[in-house]
């Protein structure tokens, strides 16, 4: 344990400076408020909209649906390259995988998922 | 490499029935229009699942997937009464399904799901199983608490419950990176065979490690400190998804918790007892004075279950195997009152929700008031019901380690939470009906039980009955891990 003391003491110090310099400067620093100071940009126009703007939940549950089916299809790879290794039972056991990923995709599409 | 053998599949059979009818359900889910469908599909799982699990324990206990999963007794038992408390939810839940526009396919498939993880949690040998197993669980719940999209509360409470969910799996996963640090392992008699080799003092790493992972699984059973999410959840989740978080979860994690206790930490059963001793006389102080002042009948329910939670620890306490029996028992009698209670707030509906609904109840509904007194009784403890025999041997097996003043403590708050029940049955009982207009022939169509949640009430006050005249049919199956 005693090799990480120095890793311990370096975010004890770095704690302690930041953190009083954060508090130092709330204390002690002048306060000038002004009108300019709480808008949110201080700089250039004054903002009328956030930016961004209103977005069709179809290409959240578009992406949602390319996340899972994108992650789970990356098992594949290990897979295969350990098959010959494993052979009938990681065989077996791919295609429960691989049925209970259909499984999804057929609820994915026959609830709508897919259509836009 | 070797490889698992394909037969250790033949372990997991109540595991894959469950896992089987959800993905049924989920590929036919966009034809299941009405409940009645789904909730036959699930009932039947969980009836097939519960018998798989209870039909053959193998004796000696079977180990498969390189030691991962066992199957015991110890997690049979548990794996029958999850199956059961499953069955029952389903059998409550199928009007309430219909009336508030839950997706039925979903939320039955949801249900499966939680309930295998749980199976899978029970049965596991090994850190990793273990978090998967309660993680497949908590997943399904939060998604199974927040099912009513179109109730803000419910939302709310689906939200939170998920916020300090989350958090408790990364303090759990945190904990079993630590013990992984500092043992080497992750399997349960590994981990054990390190500990009893070197003092728990000298090695912190490893404390710090099994004080995360206790703080994660007592955050699953709602032990104080680790409760504040059980009341918002409750009483936004959906009555019967209240019901099956204040049971099967609860009795999962407590399964978990007994195993890791009894097994991991073998050779500490000093520092176990101590640890356990004060989550189950915080939660037991807490739970039965906190619902004292609960107007809502879902979190007055909440807090009751965090004393029991408190109660069934007690068995745990007193490290035998005895004491493991005794928490068992109080499982399995636990599970059957407290969804009894919640079948009867379930079978009101609208009016079951707040204490002011109860008022006057065994006028107008006799049956429904003699049932919900029945169970109160049994959440009380009063003899001759369940609760009674529950809670008598977890206070006997701590009398019998010598731990007079935690029995005295559960005594004493005992009396207190029988106010907190005895109070519903005194509005029930001994006042009028509120409301002179409710006496109307609107009442009369809704005061009949749809046929399933009969039978599941029916179910839940037959075992508080016989549990409570002889103890010894229904609990025959306890057995220490």
């Amino acid at each position: 344990m005693s090799e990480y003391i120095g890793v311990v003491a370096c975010f004890i110090i770095a704690g302690v400076v930041a953190g009083g310099m954060v508090v130092l400067a709330s204390v002690l620093g002048k306060k000038t408020p002004s009108l300019a100071k709480s808008e949110p940009f201080e700089c250039g126009e004054i903002p009328f909209s956030l930016p961004g703007g209103k977005l069709a939940i179809k290409f959240y549950l578009t992406a949602i649906l390319f996340i899972l089916f994108d992650v789970e299809v990356v098992f594949l790879y290990p897979w295969a390259v350990i098959y010959r290794e494993i052979g009938m039972v990681g065989l077996v056991e791919m295609g429960i995988f691989l049925g209970i990923l259909l499984v999804g995709y057929v609820y994915a599409w026959s609830n709508k998922a897919l259509d836009w | 490499m070797p490889s698992v053998p394909i037969t250790d599949l033949a372990l997991l059979i109540p595991e894959l029935i469950l896992v089987g009818m959800a993905l049924v359900l989920l590929l036919v889910s966009s034809r299941i229009r009405k409940a009645t469908h789904a909730t036959t599909a699930t009932v039947l799982a969980a009836v097939a699942a519960s018998l798989a699990a209870g039909w053959l324990i193998p004796e000696p206990p079977k180990l498969g997937f390189f030691g991962m999963i066992t199957v015991d007794g110890y997690s049979q038992f548990f794996k029958v009464l999850i199956a059961s408390a499953l069955a029952l939810t389903t059998l409550l839940s199928v009007k309430r399904v219909n009336t508030e526009h839950v997706r039925p396919a979903e939320y039955h498939a949801l249900l499966l799901l939680a309930s295998a993880g749980m199976m899978f949690a029970v049965s596991s040998l090994d850190l990793m199983t273990l978090y998967l197993g309660l993680e497949l669980t908590t997943l399904c719940s939060y998604v199974l608490v927040g099912i009513t999209v179109d109730k803000p509360e419910s939302n709310e409470a689906a939200i939170k419950y998920f916020l300090l969910g989350s958090f408790a799996s990364a303090l759990f996963l945190y904990g079993i990176a630590l013990i992984y640090g500092a043992t080497g392992a992750t399997d349960f008699e590994t981990i054990a065979q390190v500990l009893s080799e070197s003092s728990l003092e000298s090695n912190w790493l490893f404390v710090v490690g099994g004080s995360l992972l206790a703080a994660g699984l007592a955050f699953k059973i709602s032990a104080v400190p680790f409760h504040a999410w059980a009341p918002d959840a409750y009483e936004g989740a959906h009555a019967p998804v209240a019901a099956f978080l204040a049971t099967a979860s609860k009795v999962a994690g407590l399964a978990a918790l007994g195993r890791v206790c009894l097994v991991v930490f073998s050779s500490e059963a000093q520092i176990v007892s101590m640890v356990l001793g004060g989550l189950a006389a915080l939660s037991i102080v807490v739970g039965s004075i906190i619902a004292l002042a609960q107007t809502n009948i879902k979190r007055l329910l909440a807090y009751s279950s965090i004393a029991h939670a408190g109660y069934a620890l007690l068995g745990f306490v007193s490290g035998t195997d005895a004491g493991a029996e005794a928490t068992m028992t109080y499982a399995y009698l636990y599970v059957f009152m407290t969804l009894g209670a919640f079948g009867v707030v379930i079978a009101l509906e609208d009016r079951g929700e707040t204490l002011d609904g109860y008022q006057g109840l065994a006028v107008k509904r006799p049956i429904t008031a003699a049932l919900m007194l029945l169970f109160l009784l049994s959440l009380t403890g009063i003899p001759p019901t369940a609760g009674f025999v529950a809670k008598f041997v977890v206070i006997l097996s701590v009398v019998r380690e010598g731990y007079y003043a935690l029995a005295i403590l559960a005594v004493l708050c005992s009396v207190i939470t029988a106010f907190v029940y005895l109070r519903l049955v005194v509005l029930m009982y001994m006042k009028e009906p509120a409301d002179a207009a409710s006496a109307d022939p609107d009442e009369a169509p809704s005061s009949r039980l749809p046929l399933a949640v009969s039978v599941a009430l029916a179910v839940a006050a037959l075992v508080t009955l016989i549990g409570g005249v002889f103890p010894g049919i229904l609990t025959s199956g306890v057995v220490a891990p």
